[in-house]
C-alpha cells in the first residue's frame, strides 16, 4: 500500500530529490561507467544536486536536465527536474547507501570543484560536491538526506523525543512543510529514528502560518540560509538522531561541519597541531603561523634587498630567451614531484656558472650531492649545490633525491645551449673553466654511473648527448 | 588528506614564482644603482616584499580569492599611484579596533588578503592555499638569498 501511495506522491512533490540521489548513487556505484560528463559540466554550470543523478538514470532525463539549465539557474532545476522524474526506490540498495552516506556525505561537502567530474573514482565526491553545490546555490541547502522506501510506519518512541523538541521550538520560517503528503513523503522516507523526527515536525507544522508560506512553493523542508528565499528546489537535511530538526539548527549544523572539516585540513598544514583541539586554539596557531610566514617573507626581502647589488649582470637578456626553454622544462617536469625549486636552482646555478670569469676560478669539484663538499670560494660565491639542497628543505625523498636532481639538471643543461648564440653570451669569452665547471656538474649528476665520463666534445654536443641519456 | 577544492599544485606554482621573481629581482637591480645605505636598503627590500607578493598572486592567477585581492590591489595602486600621492594623507586613516576586541577570526581576515569580505568557510579555505603558497614562496626565496650570500 505503501509503495504505491509512494510512486503517487513520487510524482507530484519535489523533494524527491533524496529518492533520487540514493537511486543514482546505488546505480554509480554499481554501473560506473555510464556517468555522464553532462552531469559534471552542467553541475558546473550551476545546476544542483540533481543534476548527477540525472545524467545517470537517462538520456531523457538529461536532456530535460539540460533544458532546465538553459532556462534558469539552479532555481528551478531541482524542482522541475524531480518532477519529471519518477524514481523507484530500491530498498535494499538503498539501505547500502545510507550507511555510506552517513560517513561520507558530510565531510565531503563543500570542497568539492565544479570541475570534479572524472570518473568513478571522484562520484561520490561529486555527490557529495553535488550537495554542496546546491547549498551554495541560491537555496542554500545542504543535504544529506537518504531515502529508504520501506514505508514501515513510524513507531512511538522516535515521535515522543521529535515531540517534546518541536514543542519547544516554534519553528515556522524557514520550514516549508505540507502536512498531508509530507507526512507521507516522511514515511516514505523514512529511516528509523529520523524519519519519525520528521514525521513528526510534519504533523507538528500543520500550522496556519506554515501552510501559507508553503503554498507559495512546493513541499519540503528548506533548509536556507537564505531564508528570505523560497524557491521549490529544496534539499533535505536530514536531522541526526537525537538533533534538532528545525532549518535553522540543521544549516548551522552543516556549516559547522564544513567548517570543521577545513579546520582539520589546516590542522595537517600547519606544523606541530597534532596535539591542539578546539577552533580557538587552532586558530590562534594558524594565526601565528601565518603572520611568522608573513615575517620570513619580511626578512627575506631584507636579505635579498642587501645581497642584491653584488651581481649586476645583464642577465635580463638571458631571461627573455629562456623563457621558452623554461616553459618547456617546466611542462616536461611537471609529473616530477618536487622539482620545482631544484629546476630553478639548477637554472640559477647554471648562470651563476656562465659569469665566473668574474670571480676567480671556481674550481668546484662536486663530488656528490648529498656530500657537502670543500670548494675554493670565488670571491662572492660559494657554489654549494648541497647545502642549497639542503636549504630547499629537502623536499625529495632520499631514495629519489638522485634520479630527480638528475633529471632536473639534465633538462636545465639544455638552456644554456641557446645562449651560447645570443649575442650577449659572446661577451664572455667561453671559457675553459665553464666548460669544465659544467661538466662538473654534469659529471655531478653522473657520479653513480649513469653515464660516462663526459669526452671534452665541443659543449653542446655534450649537452645534447647528456640529454638524449637522461630523458631517455 | 586534501580536501577537494583546495588543490594546488606546488610546483608549478613554485616554477611559476621563481620566474617571475628573479625576473623582477634583475629589473630592479638593472634598474636601481646599488646603493648600500640603510634607506636605499629598506625601501628595497618593500619593493622586493611587494614584487614577491605579486609574483606570487601572478603565478596563482585568478583561482583564488586573495590572488585576486592582491592583484586587484597592486592594479589600483598602480593606478592610483599618482593621485594618490596627493590625497594619501587623508586617505590613510584605518580605523583601529581596540586590539582586545578583535577576535581571532578578524585577526585571520587581516592576515589573509581579501579577508575581509569572506564568510567563514571560505576564509579557511582562502587561508589553507594561502599557507601553501606563501610557504613555497619562502622556501624559494630562501634559495635565492642562501645563493647570493655565499
Amino acid at each position: 500500500m505503501n509503495r504505491g501511495f509512494i510512486q503517487e506522491e513520487m510524482l507530484h512533490c519535489t523533494d524527491m530529490t533524496v529518492l533520487e540521489r540514493e537511486t543514482a548513487r546505488m546505480k554509480w556505484h554499481q554501473d560506473q561507467q555510464q556517468q555522464s560528463y553532462f552531469g559534471g559540466t552542467e553541475f558546473g554550470g550551476g545546476g544542483g544536486g540533481g543534476v548527477v543523478f540525472q545524467g545517470h538514470e537517462g538520456h531523457h532525463q538529461v536532456q530535460n536536465f539540460q533544458g532546465l539549465v538553459g532556462t534558469g539557474g539552479g532555481d528551478l532545476v531541482l524542482g522541475e527536474m524531480v518532477s519529471q522524474s519518477v524514481k523507484v526506490v530500491d530498498a535494499a540498495g538503498l539501505k547500502n547507501r545510507w550507511a555510506e552516506l552517513g560517513r561520507f556525505e558530510l565531510p565531503d561537502m563543500g570542497f568539492e570543484s565544479c570541475g570534479l567530474v572524472n570518473g568513478t573514482s571522484s562520484e561520490f565526491e561529486m555527490t557529495a560536491g553535488a550537495i554542496s553545490r546546491t547549498s551554495s546555490c541560491a537555496p542554500k541547502v545542504v543535504v544529506a538526506a537518504v531515502a529508504e522506501p520501506k514505508g514501515k510506519v513510524s513507531a512511538p518512541v522516535g515521535k515522543e523525543s521529535s515531540k517534546k523538541r518541536k514543542a519547544d521550538k516554534v519553528q515556522n520560517t524557514q520550514v516549508v512543510v505540507e502536512d498531508e503528503p509530507k507526512d507521507k513523503r516522511k514515511k516514505l522516507c523514512a529511516e528509523d529514528g529520523e524519519s519519525k523526527i520528521t514525521e513528526q515536525t510534519s504533523t507538528k507544522n500543520t500550522t496556519a502560518d506554515n501552510n501559507n508560506r508553503e503554498s507559495s512553493s512546493d513541499t519540503s523542508k528548506e533548509n536556507s540560509k537564505a531564508s528570505e528565499v523560497q524557491k521549490p528546489d529544496y534539499i533535505h537535511v536530514r536531522a541526526r538522531r537525537g538533533q534538532a530538526t528545525d532549518s535553522h539548527s540543521l544549516a548551522e549544523r552543516v556549516r559547522r561541519e564544513k567548517i570543521s572539516e577545513r579546520m582539520k585540513y589546516l590542522q595537517d598544514l600547519v606544523p606541530g597541531c597534532n596535539k591542539i583541539t578546539g577552533k580557538a586554539g587552532m586558530l590562534d596557531e594558524i594565526i601565528n603561523y601565518v603572520q611568522s610566514l608573513q615575517r620570513q617573507v619580511e626578512f627575506l626581502s631584507m636579505k635579498l634587498a642587501a645581497v642584491n647589488p653584488r651581481l649586476d649582470f645583464n642577465i635580463e637578456d638571458f631571461f627573455g630567451k629562456e623563457k621558452v626553454n623554461f616553459k618547456q622544462n617546466s611542462c616536461s617536469f611537471g609529473s616530477l614531484g618536487n622539482l620545482g625549486v631544484q629546476h630553478f636552482l639548477m637554472l640559477l646555478i647554471l648562470f651563476l656558472l656562465q659569469y665566473q670569469q668574474m670571480f676567480p676560478a671556481c674550481s668546484t669539484s662536486f663530488p656528490t650531492i648529498g656530500m657537502s663538499s670543500e670548494m675554493t670560494n670565488p670571491a662572492y660565491l660559494q657554489f654549494n649545490p648541497a647545502q642549497v639542497v639542503a636549504c630547499c628543505g629537502l623536499e625529495m625523498g632520499i631514495n629519489s633525491s638522485d634520479m630527480a636532481l638528475r633529471r632536473a639538471i639534465s633538462a636545465p643543461v639544455s638552456i644554456p645551449e641557446t645562449y651560447i648564440d645570443t649575442p650577449s653570451f659572446t661577451q664572455l669569452p667561453p671559457s675553459s673553466t665553464w666548460d669544465a665547471d659544467l661538466q662538473n656538474l654534469l659529471n655531478l649528476e653522473f657520479h653513480q654511473g649513469r653515464s660516462t665520463s663526459f669526452p671534452s666534445q665541443p659543449f653542446t654536443g655534450s649537452i645534447e648527448a647528456s640529454n638524449l641519456k637522461m630523458e631517455m | 588528506m586534501t580536501p577537494k577544492g583546495v588543490t594546488l599544485n606546488t610546483n608549478s606554482h613554485k616554477i611559476k614564482f621563481a620566474r617571475r621573481f628573479i625576473r623582477t629581482l634583475l629589473r630592479m637591480r638593472k634598474n636601481a644603482p646599488s646603493s648600500s645605505s640603510i634607506e636605499e636598503i629598506r625601501k628595497r627590500s618593500q619593493r622586493i616584499k611587494i614584487a614577491a607578493y605579486s609574483s606570487m598572486a601572478h603565478a596563482v592567477g585568478s583561482r583564488r580569492a586573495w590572488s585576486r585581492a592582491i592583484l586587484f590591489k597592486l592594479r589600483n595602486r598602480a593606478r592610483h599611484h599618482g593621485m594618490m600621492r596627493r590625497r594619501s594623507m587623508k586617505k590613510r586613516v584605518i580605523k583601529n579596533d581596540p586590539p582586545g576586541d578583535q577576535s581571532q577570526t578578524n585577526k585571520l581576515r587581516q592576515l589573509v588578503p581579501g579577508g575581509k569580505a569572506m564568510d567563514m568557510c571560505s576564509l579557511l579555505e582562502e587561508t589553507a592555499h594561502y599557507m601553501r603558497c606563501l610557504s613555497t614562496q619562502v622556501k624559494v626565496m630562501q634559495t635565492i638569498a642562501d645563493h647570493f650570500s655565499k
